[in-house]
């Protein structure tokens, strides 16, 4: 919270976006759930190391649980945040409903990189931590607290290649400007999120059979 | 004669990476600079049956692929080559402390393997039978098992695998542990599973139990199965050759 009221203060004086609490927090929300997500369970397999030697459990189910929780977290998330935002010039129409497949989306987006991320660690312990130290590099090279201009004007391509990028702009489109995204924002990051999953999947499925020799 | 077998091996590969550069880390793999993993066989080619209400002992010596046989029956370890079929349940590996979730209490534990053995959580009679077979009391029950010591936590998983009336009973090695009176106690319920007509995979270093126990037994070294028959030759033969 205070992280980001400092992202709030610091940014605002410095952009002229206009409704700039909005347009922030409507990016915060979805990195905070993303970064719970890949957090929570990039350790969940070693974790459970005993049930896994011991019981004949499917393992995706580990990353998977993690994934389920902290999504029920981020619906609670967002009816309050619809709540607050009223303050701050939400505009309530039925586009906001379109929220829902966005979620489903990013959230198997999200479940495809954590695949990689949990499934790598088992067979090397420092993946959490490098990923802990890469996280801030990424959230600041997305445009979430600082307007797109910044980064598009000079570095298009730092843009253009982060996947998260995409559905950070498909989500704002829906909450900060209230219209319906465009089909091909919604192909983008439709393509991104099964790429992502099947990519994962690929990965940890080529791996799960060999956790237990470094579990 | 294949309608009867509980257990059926065709000729069944396990092989595990085995990191023996010690890389373990990305760091480690920068500085390294070479694939870490290399293939090791842990069984080869194994084939056998064992029948509904047979008991079949396994022996062999440390590191001869004992444990990755009852893996892979539990369906823990994939075999790479070959294939395994089961009819049945199996209950839990009884092997010391695992399945069990360390930094959960006694109590926490026989609810969490419950439920995946797909029981109700607060099965008050399960809990208290499981209880009751293990002589642990209350407040051992109530604090994490990470204090328990080797024999406590023995006694906790062979409560907790024989509560499950699953078809198929794996026990590693958990007798050494306990104290006389609870081996004796675990002795005579493998004896009454027995009876039931359950089947029993036991592993043993001890050439006597199994001969008491079992009515075959395989010796297993070095991942493959060098002598097979009856539980009385394959112990003397144990004996004869370690």
């Amino acid at each position: 919270m205070l992280y980001l009221l400092i992202i709030i203060v610091v940014f605002k004086s410095q952009s002229n976006i206009d409704n700039y609490v909005l347009y922030a927090t409507s990016g915060l929300i979805f990195w905070i759930f993303f970064a719970n997500v890949t957090n929570q369970s990039i350790a969940s397999i070693i974790n459970s190391s005993g049930i896994i030697k011991a019981l004949n459990v499917p393992t995706v189910f580990f990353p998977l649980s993690e994934m389920i929780s902290e999504l029920f977290n981020f619906i609670l998330t967002l009816f309050v945040f619809a709540i607050a935002m009223h303050w701050f010039g939400i505009q309530y129409s039925f586009n906001l409903l379109t929220i829902i497949p966005i979620t489903i989306l990013f959230a198997v987006f999200t479940f495809g990189i954590t695949l990689i991320f949990c499934s790598l660690n088992v067979f090397f312990r420092d993946v959490g931590i490098l990923w802990t130290t890469i996280q801030p590099a990424i959230f600041y090279l997305t445009p979430i607290p600082y307007p797109e201009k910044v980064l598009t004007d000079r570095y298009p391509l730092v843009v253009q290649l982060n996947p998260i990028y995409y559905f950070i702009k498909l989500e704002r489109e829906v909450i900060y400007k209230g219209v319906f995204p465009s089909g091909e924002l919604w192909l983008q990051c439709t393509v991104l999120a099964t790429g992502m999953l099947c990519i994962g999947y690929f990965i940890f499925s080529r791996l799960k059979n060999q956790f237990i020799s470094s579990l | 004669m294949a309608n009867d077998a509980l257990i059926e091996f065709k000729g069944v590969t396990v092989a595990y990476w085995q990191n023996n550069m010690g890389v373990f880390s990305i760091k480690d793999l920068i500085t390294h600079r070479k694939n870490p993993f290399t293939t090791k066989t842990i069984l080869h080619d194994i084939s056998f049956e064992v029948k509904r209400g047979e008991c079949m002992g396994v022996l062999g010596r440390n590191g001869s692929g004992k444990s990755t046989l009852l893996r892979a029956i539990a369906g823990v370890v994939k075999p790479q080559v070959g294939s395994i079929h089961i009819n049945g349940s199996i209950a839990p590996i009884l092997a010391i402390g695992a399945g069990l979730e360390t930094e959960l209490t006694g109590y926490e534990n026989i609810e969490l393997l419950l439920s995946l053995y797909g029981k109700p959580r607060k099965d008050v009679d399960a809990i208290k039978s499981i209880k009751d077979f293990s002589g642990l009391s209350d407040d051992v029950l109530r604090t994490p098992t990470k204090t328990y010591s080797s024999g406590m936590l023995a006694r906790l998983t062979f409560s907790i695998s024989v509560a499950n009336d699953s078809d198929i009973l794996i026990i590693d090695e958990v007798l050494a542990v306990g104290d006389q009176g609870f081996q004796h106690k675990c002795m005579d319920k493998i004896y009454q599973v027995k009876k039931e007509g359950k089947t029993i995979l036991f592993v043993s270093h001890f050439p006597e139990d199994v001969k008491k126990l079992c009515d075959t037994a395989i010796l297993l070294d070095g991942g493959v199965i060098t002598h097979r028959g009856g539980a009385p030759e394959i112990c003397d033969l144990y004996q004869k050759l370690f």
